[in-house]
């Protein structure tokens, strides 16, 4: 069961008017976060670039809802915005006379930057719109919980285990690195 | 809901991201700008995933997720590293290495 | 919501302890070194690096029980195998990962870094490595790959004082998240095409689909990109020179052996597990990585002054040529076999000569204090012995008989030339002219330490240490055995995948 299919009358995630509200949030929710992630990476102050990209998080955490993922989206809020903003944040607190330096990149560089940006799209877009053109995501059931832990612990286990030894390794690591001696 | 407007969302956050790691000299810019890149990767597996009907996709976002914590620690860790030794994070001024 | 707990129950996996017991070990001594250092602290400074090392050793023992037994074996729904080319690659970073111990040991500890987590670093790292080379589904690939980097990402820039590895560090770091990243872009894309991770059902959507997909093409297109990052091929080869020269010399012996053959392994198996279908659109790709990658490495080493960004060039170089055989591997009736059974086999002898290389290069640097090519001048005066072996390394490196150098470089020529495609022939071209311009780098340091004099008339005799002499003995005897019995030992490189049908 989707978020919005708790809603009333929306019972069917396929039914018309759960549909045209589905879409309705989406796009709300696709400007929004493009609009954020523009802001994010033209702005001047860094504090505001990492509250630009809670809004994005989360926005992408509201996409994972809207289709049915919601304990990847669960995990993006506490993970993505609970824990790695916030690292950010001490990030930027911790280096804040380096504040200000982004002030001199070159109108060149930026232009450059932008025509890459451009153009990247524009291959992607090209390359989807053309392999998937109206394909639907037109799932009957979303996926349960159970179903991606057993996915976890039978066929990833070997990546499962192997990404606590990484987290253990970055720990360890960072810490030696960061720390002042 | 159509599987390609999520898939042009994602292109258009892995495009502002790509933007951000070339335009920004800040080193805590240029991370939030790759992290950008990886959330759109998500979006991607998902909707994927949505589509496909497969569980695949969710399970790799989740993993995607999991190493994206342990790398902005470790790169948290080295800009402060830098930021102590130089008192600067500006990428451009990397200048000890001839490169 | 009843939800039917019989329809949910959970299927235990099948574990073959066998198959997994190197990681196994790996994880165990790796876990006895963090343990050993939380208890002990500095105490146990003296005994990690020994530690490591015979844990290393160790770890091969379950390989050799492996390979007598000789089965393929697919666990987890076929996202992890067992089989020769995973069996040959794991003793390869094995091996390495034992001579850079061997390397670490004084350096680390003279040099008062954190040595207990530097040797645990290390471990995770191998253990990375170890994993990729059974890896056959995309998330594994990714998680191998992220355990390998970000340990080395920290390893770089573990000479906290020093600015230049922190911004070494930094600069391969940033660089290397952002591939990784587009890298993944790739991956979504091939799980969007055939929704699964498992490469074998990659293969054959892709086959399906055909490569005229456009989607298709982008994710090999990203995907090679951000695997050529790794492996150091031009035109993504930027970060190396600086990384190599910022980073502790041990730990660039590390990155540019152990690190560059597991992007190889990953690239090896996605190309020819995951889309050997569509060979028209990696084939050109892999063909203008292996020629720019030759000549732009070979040319930028000329004029090179610092010995270890001139290995970085040369790195780039042989890089170039190992990834050859790759674009000629894409039309059937065997070609992926030999394709693969040339790239393992450069891989053995490039790790033995360019590790002994860098053995050479550290004792002398502890002496002279520098890594500039005129500071080792001269050292035929003072270290006989270390002038022969880095000769022996150094023209192993540019091909000349009778050294493994020569023996990797015409699996790959002979490659090539089989292939019977005019493109082949004129890659070959391109790699024959590129040997004669690496002969002249090559033989121009060898030249200095023989005949020039020392700098300043220093003659003290370098202070040699027994595991700097073990390490050197264990390089100097695998490069000379690949060229002087190349097809005694072979046997060993030539291998064949378990999704190829061998």
């Amino acid at each position: 069961m989707t978020a919005l299919a708790a809603l009333e009358g929306m019972d069917r995630l396929t039914s018309g008017e759960a549909l045209v509200a589905q879409n309705v949030a989406f796009a709300i929710m696709a400007i929004t976060m493009v609009v954020a992630a523009l802001r994010m990476v033209t702005t001047r102050n860094v504090v505001h670039a990492a509250l630009y990209l809670v809004v994005v998080l989360a926005g992408v955490a509201g996409q994972f809802l809207l289709l049915g993922a919601e304990f990847v989206g669960v995990t993006q809020v506490m993970v993505y915005i609970g824990a790695i903003v916030v690292l950010f944040l001490f990030g930027i607190m911790l280096t804040k006379g380096s504040f200000g330096e982004d002030d001199g990149v070159s109108s060149e560089k930026r232009l450059m930057a932008g025509l890459v940006g451009l153009l990247v799209f524009g291959v992607m877009a090209a390359a989807l719109v053309d392999s998937f053109e109206d394909a639907e995501v037109a799932r009957e059931a979303p996926s349960t919980t159970a179903e991606v832990s057993d996915s976890i612990f039978s066929t990833y286990i070997v990546p499962f285990e192997a990404v606590s030894v990484l987290l253990l390794a970055a720990l360890i690591g960072a810490i030696v690195v960061a720390r002042k001696d | 809901m159509l599987l390609n407007q999520f898939l042009l969302l994602s292109a258009v956050l892995f495009s502002i991201g790509v933007y951000g790691v070339l335009a920004r000299r800040n080193g805590v810019l240029v991370l939030m700008s790759i992290e950008l890149i990886l959330n759109a990767v998500n979006i991607n597996l998902v909707a994927f995933g949505a589509f496909r009907a497969t569980v695949g996709g969710e399970v790799f976002a989740l993993f995607i997720i999991a190493v994206a914590a342990a790398e902005v620690g470790v790169g948290l860790a080295m800009v402060l590293l830098m930021y102590r030794n130089r008192r600067s994070i500006d990428l451009t001024a990397i200048d000890q290495l001839r490169g | 919501m009843a939800v039917d707990l019989l329809t949910l129950a959970f299927q235990r996996p099948h574990i073959d302890w066998h198959g997994i017991a190197p990681e196994l070990v790996l994880l165990g001594v790796g876990a006895l070194i963090t343990l050993v250092d939380i208890v002990f602290l500095e105490k146990a400074r003296p005994i990690t690096a020994a530690l490591a090392g015979l844990g290393l050793l160790a770890t091969a023992v379950p390989l050799l029980t492996l390979a007598a037994d000789g089965t393929d074996r697919v666990m987890f729904d076929g996202a992890y195998v067992v089989d020769e080319f995973s069996l040959v690659m794991k003793a390869i970073f094995l091996l390495s990962a034992y001579v850079v111990v061997l390397l670490s040991t004084n350096y680390v500890a003279e040099g008062d870094y954190w040595e207990n987590e530097y040797y645990g670093l290390l471990l995770a790292s191998v253990m990375g490595m170890v994993m990729m080379a059974s890896a056959r589904d995309l998330v594994s690939i990714f998680v191998a790959l992220e355990l390998l980097s970000i340990p080395a990402y920290l390893m770089v820039a573990w000479r906290k004082r020093d600015l230049r590895s922190n911004e070494a560090g930094l600069k391969y770091y940033l660089m290397g998240v952002f591939a990784s990243a587009v890298m993944l872009y790739g991956m979504s894309l091939l799980y969007g095409v055939s929704g699964s991770t498992m490469l074998d059902d990659i293969g054959t959507a892709v086959a399906a689909a055909g490569s005229s997909v456009p989607v298709v093409t982008m994710a090999i297109v990203f995907i090679v990109a951000g695997f050529a990052f790794k492996v150091s091929a031009v035109p993504f080869h930027t970060w190396a020179p600086d990384v190599y020269e910022g980073a502790p010399t041990p730990v660039t012996a590390f990155l540019a052996v152990a690190s560059k053959a597991a992007g190889f392994v990953a690239l090896l198996v996605l190309v020819l597990v995951a889309f050997p279908s569509a060979s028209d659109v990696w084939e050109p790709l892999v063909w203008i990585l292996a020629a720019a990658s030759m000549t732009v490495g070979n040319m930028v080493a000329l004029r090179q002054t610092n010995v270890v960004r001139l290995m970085a060039y040369s790195g780039i170089a042989q890089t170039g040529f190992m990834i050859a055989p790759l674009a000629v591997a894409g039309h059937g009736g065997g070609s992926a076999d030999q394709a693969l059974s040339a790239v393992v086999t450069y891989l053995a002898i490039y790790a033995a000569m360019n590790l002994g290389a860098f053995a050479v290069i550290i004792v002398l640097a502890r002496k002279t204090g520098s890594a500039e090519t005129t500071s080792f001048a001269g050292a035929f005066h003072y270290a006989p012995g270390l002038t022969v072996a880095m000769t022996i390394f150094l023209f192993s490196l540019a091909g000349i008989p009778p050294l493994g150098g020569w023996f990797a470089k015409f699996e790959v020529f002979r490659v090539l030339a089989t292939a019977g495609e005019p493109w082949g022939y004129v890659l070959a071209a391109v790699g024959a002219v590129n040997s004669v311009i690496a002969l002249y780098y090559y033989a121009a340091l060898a030249r200095r330490m023989w005949a020039d004099d020392a700098p300043d008339g220093d003659h003290a005799p370098v202070p040699m240490t027994p595991s700097l002499a073990s390490a050197l003995g264990i390089c100097g005897i695998v490069t000379l055995a690949f060229g002087v019995a190349p097809q005694l030992v072979a046997r060993f490189t030539d291998v064949t995948l378990a999704a190829l049908g061998g």
